[in-house]
């Protein structure tokens, strides 16, 4: 079996392939291992859910992706692969505007051969600064993050901000940008967009503000939108606004979307797939029925036991995962879930690092009940 | 609105009985900070608490149920009302009206643990000062025995004795919870008012708190008033819960009551907008129009009356009381009784 994530989809389907992503940050502290080994395919108009505990990486994957690491973090080793449709491939004036600043005999990735053609752009190879990476984010890859009012300007007003991702993505004067924002804004619910654009972020409420949020996420109809815990900040009543009005776009545009929360609820009223992450990495991986009907990683079933379930009418104990999630700082040998597993095997989960396996088809799974194969 | 929801229970087994207890702040606003109005924060609230109970209070964010909750415990001072407390030996006292030097008196039986492990204790004093400060206070213990008790109780909490001169930066999240937990337990307090006791722990910590949270409570008969926000964990741990809406009590029942036929319209849109952990159960939420009523300039009648999609013109007029509508069920809506509302889906 192979140690790659899942059955290999054709290439037609998958929008992004991330393969054994490690990234690490350097800290005075010491170095802190982030990710160490994330591989999966997003395929193309799916909600795929990344879970897990605060730690484990699922934000660092997402901003590996955007290319948005901070200094002192850096992509040590992995691929991350962006599969470009050209229905996304931004507008012909943006592109040309990039075609003068980098005309020094570099790969163009906007050259016209490849209309119509699938492209493969590795985005770990591109300068996070540069023109390709700038030219893709906002516009094909976007991501709207947990706390609207640290994300939104609070100079600037909504209008402003929305129009400037359309106007610098789809060379569009100031007057037509802020049209469209106002369009946007209409398709995310906002009761008066004509007065919401006039207002800043402060004079909005967070519910609003989210929108607001989700309205620049989807501004440019990006190929993949990560949403990083939209909803975490939020009340609970807000909450399920938000998500209903995310699965009506999801539907309406067929916006992939990534799906970060350490919510399970979310995830099962939002997600198709899900991944589960453990420190820095991915520990099961298939649909989201499997997830929650037929877990197998041990540390899967043990977050499901561990929380309160709405509904179940049952007033049994829950039951803790023992220990704490361990620092990113230091080294464990073997599966890194080993020290808090009831399934712990001494003398095998502590020696070696299990592999990501296939267990059944679109299922698969790191850990040692279930294939002795280890990770090189 | 000062109503209600007398308990038809013999004062015996009451705990803690709330009357119309209001918490109003001025509103300032403008270059010369004049009042510009009263953000009435809660406004009438009315709930009463058995011995040995937990009563869940829920709501959204500026329902005003962590200041309901320090206003009880008298961190805050209230505006008016009655918090009456059933002091062990002692009978009844109304804490509302009690000045510092009785308050210090009555404090030890009723103590509260706070949202954030990381502000609410201090950095620069060890383990054993923070849980032995309360001991030392009302001179209960002092020298070896001190040591002794804080060591007691930090082993009843599920940690070792010997972090007793640690800091409180070498521990986590959920350790500085439980060091939380075990001030709180300090002088064998009656009461428990847990504020937010979980929601900054990770998933698989909060499970850990709170099955801690019931060992205590069956090992010292502890009562809690526990608020949250988090209405899963607020249907595992309570007996009742009372659900708040701009400064009020709007329901109270038992928990399997209020959570599978509720009586209250807003309940059943929080009941509705909680995402299951169950692809199989995917609800689609009770649309609320609007956004919650501002506690500075509430709408008339039933605050709830501009989002609630079973409104009547009474309601904007005419401000519905808390009343039994059904045995030990208390709700504030006119058409409780009439009312056929939607609770949780069960599997």
């Amino acid at each position: 079996m192979s140690d790659k994530p899942g059955p290999k989809a054709p290439e037609q389907d998958i929008v992004l392939r991330v393969n054994d992503l490690h990234t690490y940050f350097y800290t005075d502290l010491g170095i802190s291992r982030a990710l160490n080994g994330v591989s999966f395919d997003i395929p193309v108009g799916k909600v795929m859910g990344v879970v897990g505990e605060s730690g484990c990486g699922k934000s660092v994957t997402a901003l590996s992706i955007m290319r948005l690491l901070p200094k002192s973090s850096k992509i040590i080793k992995g691929d991350i692969t962006y599969f470009r449709r050209p229905q996304h491939n931004g507008s012909a004036g943006a592109s040309d505007q990039i075609k003068q600043k980098s005309e020094n005999g570099q790969q163009g990735f906007w050259i016209d051969e490849n209309a119509g053609k699938v492209q493969e752009i590795r985005l770990n190879d591109l300068d996070p600064m540069g023109p390709e990476m700038r030219h893709i984010r906002g516009a094909e890859l976007a991501m709207i993050f947990q706390e609207p009012m640290t994300s939104l300007n609070p100079v600037y007003t909504i209008g402003d901000q929305i129009s400037e991702t359309i106007m610098l993505h789809q060379r569009v004067n100031k007057a037509e940008g802020l049209r469209r924002a106002i369009d946007i804004l209409e398709k995310v619910g906002m009761s008066n967009p004509k007065l919401i654009v006039g207002n800043y972020p402060h004079q909005l409420s967070g519910g609003m503000r989210q929108r607001a949020m989700i309205a620049m996420g989807l501004s440019c109809h990006p190929a993949v939108l990560f949403a990083d815990e939209p909803t975490t900040a939020l009340d609970v009543t807000t909450e399920a606004q938000i998500l209903d009005l995310m699965r009506d776009l999801q539907a309406q545009f067929g916006t992939t979307i990534v799906f970060i929360t350490h919510n399970l609820g979310v995830v099962a009223q939002m997600c198709d797939s899900v991944s589960v992450m453990y420190l820095g990495r991915i520990i099961e991986q298939t649909s989201v029925d499997e997830i929650f009907y037929n877990p197998k990683h041990p540390y899967t079933s043990a977050l499901l036991n561990s929380i309160p379930h709405i509904g179940s009418r049952s007033k049994e104990r829950l039951q803790p995962i023992r220990g704490v999630v361990p620092d990113p700082y230091s080294k464990i040998v073997g599966c890194p879930f080993h020290p808090r597993c009831n399934a712990f095997m001494p003398g095998k989960c502590d020696k070696a690092m299990p592999a990501q396996t296939v267990i059944s088809p679109g299922h698969n799974v790191r850990c040692f009940l279930y294939s002795d194969e280890v990770e090189e | 609105m000062t109503t209600t929801a007398a308990p038809k229970v013999s004062d015996n087994e009451l705990l803690l009985e709330v009357k119309g207890l209001k918490k109003y702040y001025p509103a300032r606003g403008g270059f010369i900070r004049r009042g510009t109005g009263t953000v009435k924060a809660v406004d009438g609230v009315d709930l009463f608490v058995r011995k040995g109970e937990t009563l869940g209070l829920v709501g959204e964010s500026g329902c005003g149920k962590t200041t309901a909750g320090r206003t009880i415990i008298r961190l805050l001072e209230p505006t008016a009302g009655e918090i009456r407390f059933n002091l062990a030996g002692k009978g009844w006292v109304d804490l509302a009206k009690m000045d510092r030097r009785h308050l210090q008196q009555v404090r030890p039986h009723m103590q509260i643990i706070f949202q954030d492990p990381f502000s609410s204790l201090d950095a620069r004093m060890t383990v054993e000062r923070i849980v032995g400060e309360p001991l030392v206070i009302n001179h209960v213990a002092s020298g070896q025995a001190l040591k002794d008790r804080v060591a007691e109780l930090l082993r009843v909490v599920g940690m070792r004795p010997e972090y007793m001169s640690r800091y409180p930066h070498a521990f986590s999240g959920g350790q500085r919870q439980r060091l939380g937990i075990a001030r709180a337990l300090a002088l064998n307090p009656s009461m428990i008012i847990c504020d937010e006791p979980v929601s900054a722990l990770d998933v698989s910590i909060q499970a850990q708190v709170l099955s801690l949270l019931e060992d205590l409570q069956q090992k010292f008969g502890l009562t809690y008033l526990f608020v949250a926000h988090d209405l899963s964990v607020v249907e595992h741990i309570s007996n009742r819960v009372a659900v708040m809406y701009v400064g009020r009590v709007v329901e109270l029942a038992k928990t399997e009551e209020l959570y599978y036929a509720p009586k209250h319209p807003y309940t059943e849109a929080l009941m509705a907008a909680v995402p299951k952990p169950d692809p199989r159960r995917r609800d689609r939420p009770i649309k609320l129009p609007g956004e919650v009523a501002s506690p500075l300039n509430p709408p008339s009648g039933c605050y709830f009356h501009p989002r609630c999609r079973y409104a009547k013109s009474i309601c904007s007029v005419e401000t519905p009381p808390l009343v039994e509508v059904s045995p030990e069920h208390y709700s504030a809506c006119h058409f409780s009784k009439e009312l056929t509302l939607r609770g949780v889906s069960t599997k």
